[in-house]
Formats: structure tokens, sequence, C-alpha cells
């Protein structure tokens, strides 16, 4: 009961701050960052010099201490679905090309690359005396070559290995969809016309990965992917792989540190399950200059509380404060400590069911006009505030791809492309406007006594999750279904709350539904739900990489709408012959979208502030993929929010001339 | 006494049997959704989903793979963990996380039996004095609090004022006091609110009016007749927390990040991680079981009145 009250009342605060308008969120630490397009040379120069200052007058640690706060079960690379242990692995494995400081590819295991003209097919240039070291740092004379890269793939084209989000690897590297697929019908006896080591002996021939000699490796692609570095960097199943070494290993292969071999900056020193783990510098690393830290030790704290604690007292390097946090910390010694969290590529969004169950609302949400009337209803910013009390407008995100992530050849972003754009401008709060839609829908669906065109009253079946009746007339009953997360509730009064005074409870009835347990299961997949609340990331440098799978027979089509508009749009993209042309049609195909309302995104999962004594912008800039300890500096004390903004200011002054070629 | 041992034996066979395999199919009924991490399951199809559970061996009927499991088991092989730990020797998880929690457990039992039952001897002595009320409050305080809020308190102000880290690190002994403090607060209040209990029961009895009647002192009473009876049904549940210290605490554990098994058995029922359950379930049914039969074993010892069986 008690924790019901609680809720209504943060819901009612949160909505009194939207009715009020509330706007009164300071910039943290009250220090704004500054637009670098606006700065005089002077001005850069002034601030570049401050950064250099910071930077040369800063001590500098050879051990940097942070925490995890879930276990790491294992450290196969192929197949683990945590993205902790993607982590850690990227500092120990090197890939071919990974991103320098300011984004842009450098050569990592590959020293060059080229591609066709049609960027389907990509050779690469392995870097010649890298060998694998063990679990002490020992060479293992084990050369890393163009093999290790194809059996990589070898590795992940066996269903028995169990490798993690095949999907975008399998669907694009020539042959491998077949090749893993034919395996698996023949371990589960639906092909007999081969044995087991007769499919597996096709590999060479069948999927397009080739050792062209030791050190040269080609992939050959089923289309163009220009995209295709921003994999290597995102997908951990474009690693390389001792082969043999594993094959020895079998099912213990990666279960711990001393089971599997590494070629990146690092190595895994000591791992005490569920407790420790330490990263020592590979001596034998081909780019040593670069790797500043010599040890990198992880503690597992399992509470965000204690790791405040433990930051204060000076027991990690690094520690992520929530928003609550920080709010309570304001007028402390540690108030100018705190930055902000940068980046997140996910982005939060409301699907609706077009083939609900629920006969009001599976009327209404074929109309357009109703799909607005809910778009239009949600105060976006008010909703951000439950994240981030102090900026929601931060946390905002009216696109499906993250801003910020996918840049055109003359380095636009993708989000700034003009349908894009106008999502991004266009204000969603507009209660008038949605009571005005939803007026529209209405003359369009229903007769004048209320009652609802071709309907009947009847039962609602979506259990487990709720059953309810519907009587045919107006309010139509929408039914929200979410987790009992204490958060996800309050977010679903506000919006209940926002739904139903902008378009009016005469008019519409928005019903809640918390579900415990396992939702996509329960919830998504068999669409007990009329609105349902979930989330999908930028995976790389392409739209695609959602957009694809949003078409009407995609698989992140949860909600299950028809539109041929978007698919056609979507297929032109795939056939562009530029990398511009592209991003035009699928920006073009996610604001049909968007704007339709068919999905309503809404924010970013972006959240919370860190503490950190570690120097920014000194190591990769890993968008898509997990970040490196290559070039991390860390420093006795730590960074403050003003020491931030500087160095920031300066970063993006580098990072501008750096995307410019200059 | 060799008849009731067999017998006993044999019962506790039974209880261990049926305890195992009725959480074995209990688990064969869980969706098979489950398997999966939510995360996991977004980013994969119903077909490799089917792949993974395949080579899993979890689409096989439930009696071959208990008969799988139990062949496995007899020729030493405990399995590989399905999802918490993927393919890691559940063998190696336990050889790991057993010897962390036994060694806390174990420490934190002593301190309870021995902080406790002086505890208890103390607040007997000064019944309805300041001792006794003192000793009163404190199990009041262990009992009626939520652990969370004291355990919490130790945590960040007992550790910021003694100067002790705030987590288990394995390397500095300094770290090890505040989780085998916590951990045995419980077992202080437990072991001292039943002994003064039992030791005030016995001293209404009439042996013990008797004992004061031929003139021995109230010191010799406590020691010779009341203590003793008084920890007769204390001693029945000792063999069985010491064999079941293994089962860790998940609070503690999880506040001092303590690599143990508290909450192992939890987070595996959880991910339905049923190698890792069935061996866990197999483990702790046995170590009750045997922790009772001992415990029976030894009230028989030191209750000279008890008897195990007929006519012996």
């Amino acid at each position: 009961m008690k924790r019901f009250i609680a809720i209504v009342l943060a819901a009612c605060m949160l909505l009194s701050m939207a009715a009020c308008g509330a706007k009164e969120t300071a910039e943290p630490s009250g220090v704004t960052a500054v637009d670098v397009s606006s700065m005089t040379a002077e001005e850069q120069q002034a601030t570049t010099e401050a950064a250099a200052n910071i930077t040369a007058e800063k001590e500098y640690l050879d051990t940097y201490r942070t925490s995890f706060s879930s276990s790491y079960a294992s450290f196969n690379y192929f197949s683990t679905a945590y993205s902790t242990v993607r982590g850690i692995v990227s500092s120990c494995i090197d890939g071919l090309v990974e991103p320098d400081i300011y984004g842009v590819y450098a050569p990592s295991l590959a020293e060059s690359w080229e591609t066709n003209e049609d960027q389907s097919v990509w050779t690469f240039h392995i870097r010649k005396g890298v060998n694998w070291v063990d679990h002490n740092g020992n060479d293992t004379g084990l050369p890393v070559t163009a093999q290790d890269f194809v059996d990589g793939i070898r590795y992940i084209a066996d269903p028995l290995n169990e490798a993690y989000s095949m999907r975008v690897v399998r669907n694009l590297i020539s042959g491998l969809y077949d090749y893993y697929w034919d395996l698996d019908d023949i371990d589960c006896g639906d092909k007999d016309d081969m044995t087991r080591e007769e499919a597996a002996a096709r590999f060479d021939e069948m999927v397009g990965v080739k050792a062209l000699d030791e050190y040269t490796v080609e992939y050959t692609l089923d289309g163009s992917a220009p995209y295709f570095l921003s994999l290597i960097e995102s997908s951990m199943l474009l690693l390389p792989i001792e082969y043999d070494y594993a094959m020895e290993q079998g099912e213990d292969f990666a279960v711990d540190n001393e089971h599997m071999l590494y070629c990146g900056g690092y190595y895994i020193s000591s791992f005490e399950r569920d407790k420790a783990i330490t990263l020592t510098k590979n001596p034998l690393y081909w780019d040593i200059d670069n790797i500043t830290v010599d040890t990198v030790e992880y503690q597992m704290i399992p509470d965000g509380t204690t790791s405040l604690e433990m930051f204060k007292r000076g027991e990690v390097d690094y520690v992520s404060v929530e928003a609550e946090e920080y709010l309570s910390m304001q007028g402390s010694e540690w108030a100018a400590d705190l930055i902000p969290t940068e980046r997140s590529l996910s982005t939060n969004y409301l699907w609706l069911a077009f083939t609900s169950a629920n006969p009001e609302f599976n009327t209404f949400v074929q109309n357009e006009n109703f799909r607005k009337a809910l778009q239009y209803s949600l105060d976006r910013e008010a909703i951000a505030a439950l994240r981030d009390p102090v900026d929601p407008a931060r946390v905002l995100r009216g696109t499906i791809n993250a801003e910020g992530c996918i840049y055109d050849e003359n380095g636009k972003d993708y989000t700034d492309y003009a349908p894009l754009a106008a999502i991004k401008a266009e204000n969603y709060n507009q209660p008038d406007k949605a009571r005005a839609y939803m007026e529209a829908a209405v003359a369009e669906l229903c007769e004048a006594d209320g009652t609802i065109k071709g309907i009947e009253a009847g039962k609602v079946d979506y259990l487990p999750v709720t059953e309810f009746d519907v009587d045919g007339k107006l309010p139509v009953t929408v039914v929200y279904v979410g987790t009992d997360d204490e958060d996800e509730i309050v977010m679903a009064q506000l919006m209940k709350a926002m739904v139903e005074e902008s378009i009016g409870t005469d008019l519409i009835d928005f019903q809640i539904v918390c579900f415990s347990g396992w939702t996509y299961g329960t919830v998504a997949d068999p669409m007990n739900y009329d609105i349902y609340f979930d989330s999908l990331s930028t995976g790389y440098a392409d739209p695609s990489g959602i957009l694809t799978r949003m078409t009407t027979d995609g698989a992140e089509n949860v909600g299950c709408y028809d539109v041929p508009e978007y698919d056609e749009l979507i297929d032109k993209a795939m056939e562009a012959e530029t990398f511009n042309e592209r991003l035009e049609y699928f920006a073009e195909a996610e604001a049909y979208l968007c704007d339709g309302a068919y999905v309503i995104p809404f924010i970013s999962s972006l959240r919370g502030y860190y503490m950190t004594k570690s120097m920014p912008f000194t190591s990769p800039l890993t968008i898509y993929g997990n970040e490196k300890f290559k070039g991390t500096l860390v420093m006795a004390e730590p960074l403050t929010y003003e020491e931030y903004v500087t160095l920031d200011t300066a970063y993006e002054i580098e990072r501008a001339k750096a995307l410019a070629g200059e | 006494m060799k008849r009731y041992i067999i017998s006993r034996t044999l019962r506790s066979l039974l209880t261990i049997v049926v305890v195992f395999t009725a959480v074995f199919m209990l688990l064969r009924l869980m969706p098979l959704e489950g398997y999966f991490p939510q995360e996991m399951l977004k980013e994969i199809d119903e077909a490799t989903r089917m792949s993974y559970l395949r080579n899993q061996g979890l689409l096989d009927h439930p009696m071959v793979q208990l008969w799988r499991f139990i062949k496995n088991l007899f020729s030493g092989d405990l399995g590989r963990s399905l999802t918490v730990y993927p393919k890691v020797p559940i063998a190696t998880l336990l050889k790991e996380k057993i010897p962390v929690t036994a060694a806390f457990g174990f420490a934190s039992m002593i301190i309870g039996i021995v902080f406790g039952i002086s505890m208890g001897l103390l607040m007997v002595r000064t019944k309805d004095r300041l001792g006794d009320k003192l000793g009163m409050f404190y199990i009041l305080c262990v009992r009626a609090i939520p652990s969370v809020i004291y355990l919490f308190f130790i945590q960040v102000w007992i550790s910021k004022w003694f100067n002790l880290p705030l987590i288990f690190y394995k390397d500095r002994p300094s770290s090890w006091i505040l989780p085998t403090i916590c951990l045995s607060l419980g077992s202080v209040a437990y072991y001292a609110l039943w002994l003064r209990r039992f030791m005030v029961d016995e001293e209404n009895k009439d042996y013990v009016k008797f004992a004061y009647v031929k003139g021995l002192s109230q010191k010799a009473v406590n020691r010779r007749h009341i203590f003793k009876n008084a920890m007769i049904p204390l001693v029945a549940y000792i063999p069985s927390d010491l064999l079941m210290i293994i089962s860790g605490s998940l609070v503690i554990e999880t506040l001092y990040a303590i690599p143990g098994t508290g909450g192992l058995l939890t987070t595996a029922i959880k991910a339905q991680d049923n190698n890792l359950v069935q061996v866990i379930v197999l483990m702790y049914a046995v170590l009750s079981v045997v922790g009772v039969f001992l415990g029976d074993l030894l009230l028989a010892f030191v209750d000279p009145r008890i008897k195990l069986t007929e006519g012996e």
C-alpha cells in the first residue's frame, strides 16, 4: 500500500512539474559546455592551451581500479551475452581495426585494408610479428595470422559453439547462413544427405572469408556494407581465435583466464570468480607505447552505494552516480566532480499492437489520427525527468536511431537529415492537438452515440497477463502492459495521467497492467498488450541495423504493423549506390515510421553521472564497441566537471579537425 | 543401535531421492524461454534458440535427462553450469565458492556459540537486572529490526570509525572482521535467547530445588545441572548448523562482495540453470539429512535419558 501511495505521489509531483512547465534544471555544477563552432580561432587556441595545462599538471598513476556489479560468467567472447565480459575482452583481444581517440578507424591487427567499389569485399593485411600470449604474459610462439580471423568465423559458424548475436554477421558474410543451418539441420536429424564432417569440410568453399595468404584475410559479403569497419568494432564475432588451442580446450575454452590466449594490450593475469579480475599490460603488445596503465584492477561491488563510498575513500577510480544521488551530493565536497554521462545508443519507445485482441484498440490503432493523438499527448520532458531530474532535456529522443553515432561521407549526422531533423524539432507535447486528433479519429470510427463501428462487447483475453471486458463504446480501452519495476510503474502512471488529461477520459480509458516476471515471452511475443515499452540500440554505423528489422516482416516488428511504404523505402536504401543516398532513404523511412506514429520513440536510455580519476579523451572513442584501456591516464585526484568541460571543448575542436581530415 | 542406524539411513536415502526427483522434474516444467536471459532472447531467433536447447540436451525426455545426470554423478561428473556460469564445471564452481563461505560460516558459528552461550549465561545470572535487560535489548534489535538496516550501518559507519575496508579482500585480514561479525549477530542472539529460556525453565524444576535443598551452591547447580540440561535441545542443532555453513548468506555476501555460495541457489533457480540447481539441491538435501541424523545421535550421546531404539 505504502509503495502504491509513494508511486502515486511521485507521479503527481512529476505531473505538477510538467503542468507548471518547470524547466528549472540547472546545468550540472553550473558549468556549461561551449559550442565549438561559435568560437573564434583565438578562443579555440586558448581552450586548447588550457586543456594542455590541465593534462600537464596532473600526477598520473600506474594502476586503474574499477568495479563491476554482476558476475563474469565466462570470457568466451563469441558466446557471451554479457556486455561486461565484452568490456574486458575488448582490451585483451584486438580486432582488425580500432577507432582512434576521435573515432576515426585506425590500424590495429590489420596494418591496412581496402575494399571494392560497392564495399562488399573487404581485404585486410594483417600485422606481422604479433604472437598470442597466455595468462602469465608468456609468448606462446603462435603468431596471429589471417587464418585466425578465418577460424573465428569457422568457430561461430558451428551451432555447437553457441555464438551469441549471430544474426547480423550470419546474414552478412556470404554463405555463412547456409553453412550454419546445414550443420544445425544435420544436428537435429533434418538433413541426412551428408555427414557433419562432410558439411563442416565445405566451410572454405562456402563461407565468404578466406586467408589469401598468411597475412591477408578477405571477407566477401552478401551486399554492400559501408559500415563494415564499425561492425568490426562492435561485434565480438569478428575477433580472431587460435583455433587449435580452442579445440584442444573444448568446453573449457575461455571459462576462465587460464583457458584462453590473448593478443591485445592486456592479458587477464588473475581471475577470482565473482570477486576480482586483474588485467596486466601485455609485454609483447605491438603498440605497447600506448599502453599507459600497467595494471587494471576490477573489484566486484554489487551495489551503487558501496561503490560510491569506496570512490570517496579512494579505493576505486571510477563510480557511476544516479540522478537521485547527484541531487543529494549537491553542496558536498564531491559536487564539483560529478560529470554527466555522455552518450546512449539505446532508444526507449512505445510499441502499439496492430493485431490486438482488444477490438476497441485494434480498430483505433489502425487510424493515424488516433496514433498521433497518443503521440502528441506525451510530455516527453516530464517522462525524461524520471531518468534525470537535473537535466531531462539531454535524455529526450524522437528518432529511433541515436544521434551522434552515424555520419555520412561529409561528416553530417544521420539524424540531421531533413526528415529526421523535422522529427527532432517537433514539439510533441501538445495536449490540444492530441485532443483534436482523437476527435478526428472518433469521427471516423464511431457512431454519433459513441458506439465504435463494427465492434461488439466482449471479453479480451491477455492471460496470463490480464483479462478484461470491453463494451464496444467510447471511451476506447487501451491497456499498457509493463513490468513491476518501480521506475516503470511511475512512468506508466505518468503516461496514463498525460494521455487521459490531454485526450480526455470521455474518449480514452488508459489502463495499466504491471506484470511480474518474464515480459518478453509472456507479453511481447504473444502480443498480450495494446501498448508496450521497449528499447532498441544502434549497433553500428548504419541505420540498417535497426531499420531493416522493423519492416513488415522484420524480427523487430513486435507490434505487427503492415507499412508497405516503409518497406519500399528500406529496399531503396539497401539498393542505393552511395552511402549518402542510402542514408537519405533510411532517414525518410525512419521519419515515415515515427511521423505516422507506428512506433513512438520518446527518450534515450541515457542516465546518471559519474566521477572519475581517468583523464578523458585519451583512449579510443569506441562508440559501438566497448571501452578500451589503451591510452588511459589515471590521475591521483578526481577530475572536476570544470576541468572536464575545458578538456571536452578542446577535444571537440581537435575532433572536428580530425573528422574533416585536417 | 545398529538397527536404528540402518533404518534411519534407508529413510534418509529415500528422503533425498524424493526431494531430488521432485526438484528435477519440476525444473523440467519451466518454460523453455527461461533458459535465455532477456537480453539474449531478443537477439536470437526461434530456430537458434531450439538449436541451443538441443545442444544442451534440454529437449530430451526428462527421464533421459535424469538417467544421464545420475550416470554422470556416479562417474564423478557433476556436469557444467548452463546459464549462470555457462560451461563452467560445477565441481570447479563449488570448489571455489564453498571454502570461502565455509570459512566465514565456521568462524561466525564459533563466535555465535561462544558469545551466544556466554550472553545466555550472563542473562540468566542477572535475570531481570541490567545484564539481562541489555541482552534482551540486543536480541530484540537483531530479531526485530530488518537486518539490511543494521548490516548496512555496520558496513558504512563502523568501517569508517575503525578504518576497516568496506568490502572483503582475500589478502587483507582486516576486511574479514566485519562480515564475520555480521554473520554471527543472528546466531549470538539465537543461542543467548534459547539458552536463557531453557535455563529459566530448568531452574523451576523439582530436581533443581532438590539440589539447592541438598546445599549445593547456585554456581554448582547452574554448572552441573541446569546448564547441561538446558544445552540438550540446542546441541541437536549444532551438526546441522555446522554442515549448513556452506549455504552462506545472500545479504552479507552481497554487501561485502564475498564470492561464496550465498544466493547461488536462488540465482540458479531464477536463471533456470538446471544442472546447478540439481547439484546444489542434492548437496543441501544430503547435508540436511545427515545433519539431523547426527543431531539425533549427539542427543543420545549427551542425554543418557534418550535411547534410540526400543529395548536398548
